[in-house]
Order: structure tokens, then sequence, then C-alpha cells
């Protein structure tokens, strides 16, 4: 088929290895993404139907307000994140732009249609040492597309409170693009779900991979190093 | 009205001096509902506004004349002051069929704003109707409605949305353009921003219960009577541009959610569409779809758990099937050289 | 040579009417057309919507008669989930419907009206002294009337004319032969229209605390959403004693006085002579119509000997027709009942923009609803008929009092200015009620009973998974129904009969005209270039075209 597959004896290292493949501000982030939008989530769903109803006076109070600070904080925290992820998209490794839909580039189409293949017909497919192409377009998809997504909504939606304000200028034009607040409230309460679609569909597929590879995957999240042998697609060469 | 104090005797005397600025009121599809909130004003009244500030040459709900004799007072406004008049419009066109759903004197109602906008100083565009298509823009629209900032688009429109709009806040915005020459500032959806700055939600009086969890759970229950924040029966108060929670209605008496009832977001772009009314999540507006955030999330992940469940399941069944075929292992080292297939 | 004439657009109405009236070579009407030139749709927008959201949707039909259609709509959707209101919700509503009576009437009269009637120029030649004279007469009791106060307004009307802009007033009829008021009486209607124009901004606040807002108040669902404080309970008794006063001290004295100008217009637009009314102000839930204020019934022929009972559900009685109006029906279908009805709306008129419209083919945006095949008359005239003709004590004060001061007799109601008078007397008993209807409210909460919402039923989940139901109320304007379906938690079919579409309906498929055409027929006109005497009968239903099409 004229595919290159690179093989590791093409690799300066020998044919079985340890490869530092996530370095720290990855990892970093991928927590605390992780946290920030655990706590997004709930604190989300929350704010969409509150349940605790203290009694007495308002003033001693503070449950709903104490939800939104929450949902807030955690909502800078996960930007900063994102932001810094996207930084280092750039500045890092070649890892961290792996799998990445590049898609004027046929070999990361032929990637991306193996791989589905594989995962349909059971098979064990390709082990990559980035992220293989149909990992990097639900990274896209779901992480990147429903991340500005939600980052836009949300931060159109804390806009509000501050006319004129710094946000306001920077977001407000997201509310009537979207058709009117009410309606970004929507989409952003839409998005939301988006993220548990991802967490399940991910959380799965490290696992089925992990299984299927032995390669240390789900433990490269946390040490950023994966192992290798005479085979394993490595990213600096299959897209370049 | 949002005018600082200090414009007062401006106004005063910009009223004493000046010829009033003929006006021409346009009435569209609508319920009229917007003159109704018009004649309500108390600061100023009504009638110093009619008798002393414009000169309200054209209005069929208040004309004394009739007929022919309106329409000759409308063409030669249109021509004696050219550039100078207002043209205020209540209501909307349609636009479905040639516009035959709305005609006046035999023509269009469509024809006759654009016609009419043409050499006019200034057009507002009152209530939502005018401002963003309101009721009989709503799903599906029968008539092909349209706002009148889509009409004349090559015209500043100053849209003054509500259903209707606030009486203080019409006469205000007039007030404005009269004592100043100029148009308020308005935001991105044209609207003036001294009066659709703020959320409903940002002054409302139930803050105080939403910050503190306090919530009405069911019409008449104990929170209703307490007064608590109605965010749970649906209140559009926190999407909602308006000055109801600030100035209030009919002379600052009360407004919705001071009576009891959520806010219907009657001042926003689409609001009909955003229902229904007494939920916090209405239907998502995609074509083909009529559900809920939620239910299209809860679906969306248990399809996405049934998914994983799926492959998991089919996996382990071909695992079993292989194990008992023993001499056709799992296809799983084999993978390596196929990977070029 | 009979000659046509076209007034387009009626002005002093809500909405767009346009009339054509073909006059003989007398000069007197011979036949005339209504037509409704404007349709937005609401019942086709409702379709598949959360009942519950629709009083909202179909109380924008008119922002003039502003709540008639929320009530209707919420009684319609109670009717079918089978939900019977607490009775302060009832109250609560009476209350709103009175004020939103009042109000409306008031306006009508002075904003609306008047003009028919009054030359504001005229007002410039009276004395003011001789005005304090004339009003001090007319009304005894009324606090505003000194030489010193028709001085200003005349004052104030000087200099309004002298500016050279007449505004609103400019290119009437003034010094039209048909006006016959002597200048006094001018001066005192038009002090009265700018009273009665600062007055009706207070009487809505009624509105304001029980509903949020006016223009459309919010209702609900299952009764009131109304927070009730004894601080706003006073501010509505002051409101309700002050709309007293104007309506005994103002609004009834001038009624008189113009009345009395006009004798002609007693034998003027009696029109079909059948009167039609649902009835509404329930006193013991709206399933008791023995208790209601207004009584309902049906007067056919100006029979005041026999009160005929209507029923909203019967699919023999009340059917909307379309011979004359641009809509279509299934085939085979002539004449539906609102549960089945259907709005499919099809324009066959000529191209815009044109000159006539073609009494033979369809001419309007209206239905012709008909009661058994009957065009009808509804409104105050009908109210004040059926509570006359069953006997009711306080209907028979109020009309009987009226007719002796005019000193005519009681068939003179069946004209343009019994209409009009009609709709006076109406408010009288109106601001009555609503006193007695606060004064229940406040034994209600004193007992202890202050609940105003049934909510074992607001869940969809509660409710039977197919229904149907009705709603009805005595709109200021006439009997209003409202008929929904409801399948599944949505609304399946929602079709609504609107007092204006009974009088301004065409012609049905048996050539009947409609309330206003019948009463413009035999009319005289001075001079057809100037239109007074259509506008005066046509007025005198009070049109609202936003409604009647809706
Ligand atoms: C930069 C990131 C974010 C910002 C600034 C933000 C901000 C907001 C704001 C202002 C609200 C409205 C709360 C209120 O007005 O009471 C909100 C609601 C919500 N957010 Fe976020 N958010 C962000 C990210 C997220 C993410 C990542 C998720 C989900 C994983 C999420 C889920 C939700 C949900 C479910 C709601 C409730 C929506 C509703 O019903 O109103 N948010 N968020
Ligand atoms: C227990 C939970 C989780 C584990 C064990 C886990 C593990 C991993 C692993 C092993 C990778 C590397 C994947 C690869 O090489 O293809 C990865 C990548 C990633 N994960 Fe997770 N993950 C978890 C939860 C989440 C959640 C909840 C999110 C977001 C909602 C998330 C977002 C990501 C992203 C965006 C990447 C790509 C990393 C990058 O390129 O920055 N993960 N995760
Ligand atoms: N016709 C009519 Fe209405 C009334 N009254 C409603 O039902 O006016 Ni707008
Ligand atoms: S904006 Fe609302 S209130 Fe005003 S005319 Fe339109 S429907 Fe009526
Ligand atoms: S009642 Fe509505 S506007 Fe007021 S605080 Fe609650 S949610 Fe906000
Ligand atoms: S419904 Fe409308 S009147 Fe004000 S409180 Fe909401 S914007
Ligand atoms: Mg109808």
């Amino acid at each position: 088929m004229g595919t290159r597959t690179l093989h590791v004896e093409h690799l300066p290292e020998q044919r079985y290895g340890r490869r530092y493949v996530w370095q720290l501000p990855v990892r970093l982030s991928h927590w605390i993404n992780f946290l920030s939008l655990l706590a997004l989530f709930l604190t989300g769903l929350y704010i969409t139907f509150p349940q605790l109803a203290p009694a007495g006076e308002p003033s001693q109070h503070f449950v709903m307000g104490r939800m939104r600070q929450i949902h807030f904080a955690a909502g800078q925290i996960f930007l900063v994140s994102f932001l810094w992820r996207v930084y280092w998209f750039w500045m890092g490794n070649n890892y961290a732009r792996s799998g990445f839909p590049f898609v004027w580039r046929a070999a990361w189409w032929r990637d991306l249609v193996r791989q589905a293949m594989a995962y349909l017909h059971l098979r064990r497919g390709n082990v990559h040492l980035g992220h293989n192409a149909l990992g990097g377009l639900m990274y896209t998809v779901f992480v990147i597309g429903l991340g500005w997504g939600q980052i836009f909504t949300g931060l159109a939606l804390y806009s509000e409170s501050n006319p004129g304000g710094f946000w306001d200028h920077l977001t407000g034009w997201v509310i009537p693009l979207f058709g009117g607040s009410f309606r970004v409230h929507m989409w952003h309460h839409l998005f939301a779900w988006g993220f548990l679609v991802f967490a399940i569909l991910h959380i799965y597929v490290v696992l089925f991979d992990s299984h299927q590879y032995r390669n240390g995957l789900l433990s490269s999240i946390v040490s950023g190093f994966k192992f290798y042998e005479e085979g394993d697609l490595d990213h600096d060469s299959w897209v370049s | 009205m949002g005018l600082e104090a200090t414009l007062v005797p401006r106004i005063v005397e910009a009223m004493d001096k000046k010829p009033r600025i003929p006006v021409i009121w346009l009435h569209g599809l609508e319920c009229t509902c917007c003159s109704e909130s018009f004649i309500r004003s108390s600061h100023p009244v009504a009638q110093d506004v009619v008798l002393n500030m414009i000169s309200l040459d054209y209005d069929d709900t208040l004309q004394a004349a009739a007929g022919f004799q309106v329409e000759e007072i409308r063409k030669r406004i249109m021509k004696e002051y050219a550039g100078e008049y207002l043209l205020a419009v209540e209501g909307n066109a349609p636009t479905r069929d040639g516009g035959v759903y709305c005609t006046v004197g035999g023509d269009t109602f469509l024809n006759i704003l654009v016609e009419t906008a043409e050499k006019a100083k200034a057009v507002v565009a009152w209530g939502s109707c005018a401002s963003n298509g309101c009721v009989q823009a709503a799903r599906p629209n029968p008539t092909g409605a349209k706002p009148v900032k889509d009409l004349i688009p090559h015209r500043a429109v100053i849209n003054v949305p509500g259903c209707p709009p606030i009486a203080e806040v019409m006469t205000g915005v007039l007030t404005y353009i009269l004592t100043f020459g100029t148009l308020p500032e308005l935001d991105r959806q044209g609207r003036p921003k001294m009066f659709y700055g703020q959320r409903i939600h940002d002054k409302c009086y139930r803050r105080p219960f939403f910050d503190a969890g306090q919530f009405v759970e069911a019409w008449d229950d104990e929170g209703a009577r307490k007064g608590w924040c109605l965010y749970k029966m649906g209140c559009r108060g926190p999407s909602t541009y308006n000055s109801c929670s600030t100035f209030k209605w009919n002379n600052g008496v009360s407004f919705p959610i001071g009576s009891g009832h959520g806010c219907i977001g009657c001042s926003e772009e689409n609001f009909w569409d955003n229902g229904p009314f007494y939920q916090r999540l209405s239907n998502v507006v995609v074509p083909g779809i009529e559900s809920t955030p939620d239910q299209i999330g809860k679906t969306l992940t248990v399809l996405a758990g049934a998914g994983v469940a799926a492959h998991f399941g089919s996996y382990m069944v071909r695992r079993g099937i292989n194990a008992a075929k023993k001499e056709k292992p799992v296809p799983s080292a084999p993978e390596k050289e196929g990977g070029d297939q | 040579m009979s000659r046509r004439v076209v007034v387009d657009p009626i002005t002093r109405i809500e909405g767009h009417l346009r009339v054509e009236a073909m006059l003989n070579d007398r000069g007197v009407i011979e036949n005339a057309m209504s037509s409704g030139t404007m349709w937005r749709g609401i019942e086709v927008i409702l379709q598949g919507r959360d009942p519950r959201d629709a009083w909202a949707f179909c109380e924008r039909i008119c922002g003039v008669c502003t709540t008639v259609h929320a009530l209707a709509s919420v009684r319609a959707v109670e009717n079918a989930i089978g939900i019977k209101v607490p009775q302060n919700a009832d109250i609560i509503r009476n209350i709103m419907f009175l004020t939103q009576m009042v109000q409306d009437h008031v306006i009508h009269f002075y904003h609306l009206h008047a003009l028919d009637w009054v030359d504001v120029v005229s007002a410039l030649k009276a004395t003011p002294a001789a005005t304090a004279d004339l009003a001090q007469k007319v009304s005894p009791t009324w606090h505003n009337s000194s030489p010193g106060y028709f001085a200003d307004v005349q004052g104030t009307v000087k200099k309004f004319v002298e500016s050279g802009q007449l505004g609103i007033f400019q290119n009437a009829y003034w010094g039209h032969p048909a006006y016959k008021l002597p200048p006094e009486a001018n001066l005192m209607a038009v002090a009265h229209y700018l009273e009665a124009l600062r007055w009706q901004k207070e009487i809505v606040k009624i509105h304001t605390i029980f509903g949020g807002k006016n223009p459309h108040p919010n209702y609900l669902v299952g009764g009131m959403a109304s927070a009730i404080n004894m601080e706003r309970l006073n501010y509505v008794r002051d409101l309700i004693t002050d709309a007293a006063r104007m309506v005994e001290g103002m609004y009834i004295p001038d009624l008189l006085a113009v009345a009395s100008f006009y004798p002609e217009w007693t034998t003027i637009g009696g029109g079909l002579g059948n009167y039609m009314v649902y009835g509404d102000l329930p006193q013991n839930g709206i399933g008791d119509p023995s208790r209601f204020r207004f009584p309902g019934g049906v007067i056919l022929n100006k029979n005041l000997g026999e009160v005929l009972p209507v029923d909203l559900t019967d699919q023999g009685q009340i059917r909307e027709e379309i011979a004359h109006s641009w809509y279509e029906y299934p085939a085979g279908k002539e004449a539906l009942h609102p549960w089945e009805g259907v709005t499919a709306p099809k324009y066959t008129g000529p191209k815009p923009p044109y000159k006539q419209l073609d009494e033979n083919g369809k001419y309007t945006w209206l239905k012709a609803p008909r009661w058994k095949g009957n065009a009808m008359e509804v409104g105050p005239l009908a109210r004040m008929l059926v509570g006359y003709a069953s006997g009711r004590a306080d209907f028979k004060e109020v009309v009987n009092e009226a007719l002796g001061k005019l000193k005519v007799p009681a068939t003179a109601l069946f004209s343009t200015l019994g209409r009009t008078a009609a709709r006076g007397l109406e408010t009288r008993l109106a601001v009555n009620w609503l006193g007695a209807e606060f004064d229940h409210l406040m034994t209600n909460l004193k007992s202890g009973d202050s609940a105003t919402a049934d909510t074992a039923h607001w869940e969809p989940s509660t409710w039977p998974a197919d229904c149907k139901g009705f709603g009805f109320t005595e709109a200021p304007r006439g009997s209003l129904g409202h008929w929904v379906q409801i399948h599944g938690g949505k609304i399946a079919n929602y079709q609504i009969v609107v007092p204006s579409t009974w009088n301004a309906s065409p012609k049905d498929g048996k050539g009947q005209h409609g309330a206003y055409e019948a009463a413009l027929m035999g009319t005289p006109m001075a001079d057809p270039l100037r239109p007074v005497e259509i506008l005066r009968t046509i007025h005198s239903f009070d049109p609202c075209l936003a409604c009647a099409s809706h």
C-alpha cells in the first residue's frame, strides 16, 4: 500500500526500551484538567439543580454561592491548565503534538482508518509511542473543541455579572452568537455532558490498550515513560 | 429613568424651545401592548410626551382621522420632514407570500416600513416584536415575521425589547434622543445600555435567597410565601437583560418576580422558543432534536457506556472462542508484522 | 349611482381593520365588508408546546385586552387536565378580570371612541366658566370642575393648536355637521380625555400587584403565583375606591351627557339583534355557571323574553366557517367545532397594493364563527341584555336608571349608542363587583385560607395521556373561548374564538353578515369622504383585530 511504517530499528535506540514520552507539563496539565473538570462537572450540575435547601435567614447561608465560587475557581484553573497545554503543544517534545489531526497528511488518515478498523475488528492494532490518529482525533474533538466551547460559553456566562468588564470585552460576543444568554447556558450545559462521554471512552480505551499492548500506557500519564519494542510506531516518523 | 439628575434642567430646557420632532409610529404584526405600556408612563406622563415633547403625527391606534386621510399624513411628513422625523415601529413585518399577512391601506406593511424608514432621522424598534420577532416569529413562524433590523439592514435601529418594554424605558429613550439629538449608547444587540445593561438577576431582591440556596420548590409552598428565589421554577432572570428589577413596573409598584412568578425573559431574543418556561433547562434548539441538554447528555452517556460494554463484551467472547480453538491464537502478537497491512 | 367607500386603516382601534361600504344613491350604506388585514398564526405556533406555557403565548394575542387570553388559556388547560383552582385564585382572577374591564372600557370611551362625538377644535370656543357650570350640573360629586381647571385645559389645547403641529388630531373631521356637542361639552370631554389618560395608568397597578406587570401580567395553570401581603392589599383597596369614584363621577356622567346630544344614534347601527354571552366571574368555581356574576345565554332576534343556553362543548353549537376567509379546510368540511378546528392560511385576495376587495370572494383573515348557524353579536351590550333578560336585579337597576335619564325606551339599546351606553353601564357593575371580590378575598384571608394554587397536577406525569378542554371568559369585547387538545403532555390542537372574531366576522357560507357588517347597513352618510358615521358604529363595538384574527 505504500505506507511507510517505520519500525523501531530506525530509532537510535535499541530493540526494547523505555522512552520519556509525556513531559512533566503534559502530565501536570492532564491531572489538573482531570481534577478541575471533575469539580466543574459536579458543581455545574449542582448549579442547574441545586439540591440542598438550608432553613433560616438567607444571610446565614451561601450554599449556591459557594458552589458557583468553586465552579468559577475550577474554571479558571482549567483555563490556565488548558492554555498551558496549548503552549506546550508548540514547545513540548513531538509527542505533545502527536495524533493531532494533520488532515492534509495521508499518513494521518491511514493511521486513523487502521486504528478504527483495529478497534472494530478487536485486533490489537499498532502500538504507538505518542497518540494514534484516532486518539488524537478524540482529544481534538472532545478536549480541544469541547474545551474551547466550554471555556468560551463559560466565560461569557461569567462575564454577564460584570457588563463592560474584562471578560465581557473578551467573550461577550459569544452571547448574541448563540442567540441570547439563555441559549449560551443551554449549550454550556450540553457541552458538560461531552466531558463525561469523553471520560468514559477515554478511560476505557486507556485500560483496554494498556491491557493489550502491555507497554506501560496506563502508568505513563503518571511517570511519563512508555515501553516499546521493535515495530511500534513512533510519532516522529509516521506523520513526518 | 436612567438619566442623571443633573441632566433634568437640560431636558426641560430642550423640551421648551425646540419645535416638536415629528414621529411616525407604525403598527405591524403586534398586539399593541407597547402602545398600552407607553401610555402607562409616569415620568414623563404620556400626555406630556404627546403634547409637549414630540409631534405624534401618525399612529393608527390613537389617530383621530382614518383611512386615506391618515396615509396622506404619513406621505406628507415623509416629504416635508425628510431626514428629520423619527420612525417608531411597533410590531414587525411578515415576509412570506409577499407580505400579505399584514396590510394597511391596501399595501403591505413590509413596503410601508421600508419606505418610511428610508428618510427617517432614526428608527426606534419598540418591544420584542420589532426588536427580535417576538411571538409571531416563534417556531414555526407561519408568516415569516422578521424584526425591523433585518428588514432595513442599512439603517441603525434602536432596539427597545420587552413584551412590552417598561413604560419609563420607552419614554426615557425618546427623552434621551430629544435632549441630546443623538442616539443613546447601544450594546451589541442594539439596545440602549442604560436600560438593558444588566440582568434581572443582578438586581433582583430575591438574590440573597439564590446565593443562600433557598428556592421555591412548588407554587404556593412555604418558600413561595417567604419570597424565596424562583430559579427552580424556571426563572429566566439570570439570562435576561432588562430594567424590571431596578425600575420595576407601573411606576415602581412591582415586577414579575416581585409578584411571585418567575421572569419569562420577555426582552430576550428567541425567548418564546426557550420554553418550557417553568424549567431551568429547555429544549436545545437544533432542527430535529427536541430534548433538553440533560436528556441528550444522558442519552450520549448511556450510548458511550453501551459502546464500551459491547466492545469489551465482544472482545471477551472473541478471546473465549480463540482460547477454545487452541490452534488459532488471539491475533495479538502477529499484528506487529501486519503494521502496514 | 352607488359608490364604494373604503376606510383603511380604521384608526382608534386595536389592529388592522378595513371597511368597505357600498352606498346607494341616497348615500345610505346598503352593503358592507369588514376585513381583518393581519394574521400572525398564534394557533399554529402553539402546536406541540407545553400547555402550561400557552397562557403567555395567548396573552400576546392582545395587549389592549391583556390578561383575558391568559385567563381563558389557563382555564382551558385546567379544564383538560382536571384541575380545580383554590377559591382565592378565582377571586384574584376575578379582580384582575374586572380591573381589565374597567380600564379597557374607560380607555375605549375617552381615547378611542370620544373623538367620534367630540370636536376638539370646538373646545377652543368654550368659556371655562360655562364649562364648569355644565360639569357641576352633570356631575356634582366630581372634584375637578372649577373654571380655573377648564381654563388650564383650554390653555393647553390652545398652545398645542397654535404650535401648528396637530399630531394625532390633524386631518380629522372637525367641523363635520355630524358633531353636535356645544363647545362647553367639547371642552369638558377634552379635559376628561386627559384626565382618563392619567388615571388609567393607576388602576392597572392592581395587575402589577397580583401579576407583576401591566400590560401582560403573569398567570399560572393551577391558580395564581401571587404572593399576598397586607400592605399591597391596602394599595389594591385604594385603587378600587379611586376607580369607583372615577367611573361614577366622570365616566358615566360624561357618557350620559354626550349621549343626550345624539338621540338619532339610538336608532342607527343595531345590526344583527342576536346576542351571545358565555358568562363569567365565578363565585363557586368555573364549573358552576349558576353562580356567575355575568350570566351566560343567547338572545335571538332581540327577543328579551327568552334566554337560550350556550354549550361550548356541543359540536352543533359553536362552529367556524371560512367561506369568505383566507383559510382552507379539509375537503368536504364547511364548518368546524373548535376542538376539531383547523387553521391553514391561504391568501386568495388581490396582490398588494390593491384598491378594493371582492365581496363575493374571500376577503379577510377572520374566520366566521356561528352559533347554531346564526351570526351573533357579543360584548357589553350582549351582556347587559342577557343579564337584563335573565331578570338579574343589578343589571335591571343600572339599565333602567340610564334609560330613565335619557328618556328612551329599552329598544334604544339595539343601536350604536346602545352599545356604547351598555359599555358604561357594565363598567358601573364592574367597579362595584371589584369591591365585592376584594372583600371576599379579605374574608378568606382572615379566616386563614391563603391557598392560591393547586400544584397536585403541576407535573405532566400526573396528566391523562390524552385530554381536551375548553376555557372561556367574558373579555371586554365579549365572549372569548379557547379549546385545547393535549396529547402526551403537549398541545395537539389549540383553537381560539375571539369576541372580535364574532363581531367583525365576514359573511358565512349562507351569506349571513357578521355583526359589524350588519350594523353598518342602513346608515346614512353625510359626506362619504369623511366617514364619521362608519367610525361611530364600528367603534361602538370597540374592535380588536389582533384578537380577532390572532
Ligand atoms: C473556563 C471554564 C468555565 C467557566 C468560566 C464556567 C463558568 C460557568 C458559569 C458562569 C456558569 C453559570 C453559573 C451561574 O450563573 O450560576 C456555569 C454553569 C455551568 N457549568 Fe461552567 N464554566 C466553565 C467550564 C465548565 C466545564 C468544563 C464544565 C463541565 C465539565 C462546566 C459545566 C457547567 C454546568 C453543567 C453548568 C450549569 C449550567 C446551567 O444550568 O446554568 N463548566 N459555568
Ligand atoms: C482515571 C482517569 C484517567 C486515566 C487513568 C487517564 C490516563 C491517561 C493516559 C494513560 C493518557 C495517555 C494516553 C495515550 O497515550 O493515548 C491520557 C491522555 C490524556 N487524557 Fe487521560 N486519563 C484519565 C482521565 C482523564 C480525564 C477525565 C480526562 C479529561 C476529561 C483526560 C484527558 C486526557 C487527555 C486530554 C489526554 C492527552 C494528553 C495530552 O496529550 O495532553 N484524562 N490519559
Ligand atoms: N376581541 C377581543 Fe380582545 C377583548 N376584549 C379578546 O379576547 O381585545 Ni384585544
Ligand atoms: S413586543 Fe410583545 S407586547 Fe409588544 S407588541 Fe409584541 S407581542 Fe405585544
Ligand atoms: S428570582 Fe430569578 S432573578 Fe431573582 S434571584 Fe432568583 S433566579 Fe435570580
Ligand atoms: S418576563 Fe419580562 S417583564 Fe421583566 S422580569 Fe422578565 S423581562
Ligand atoms: Mg381561531
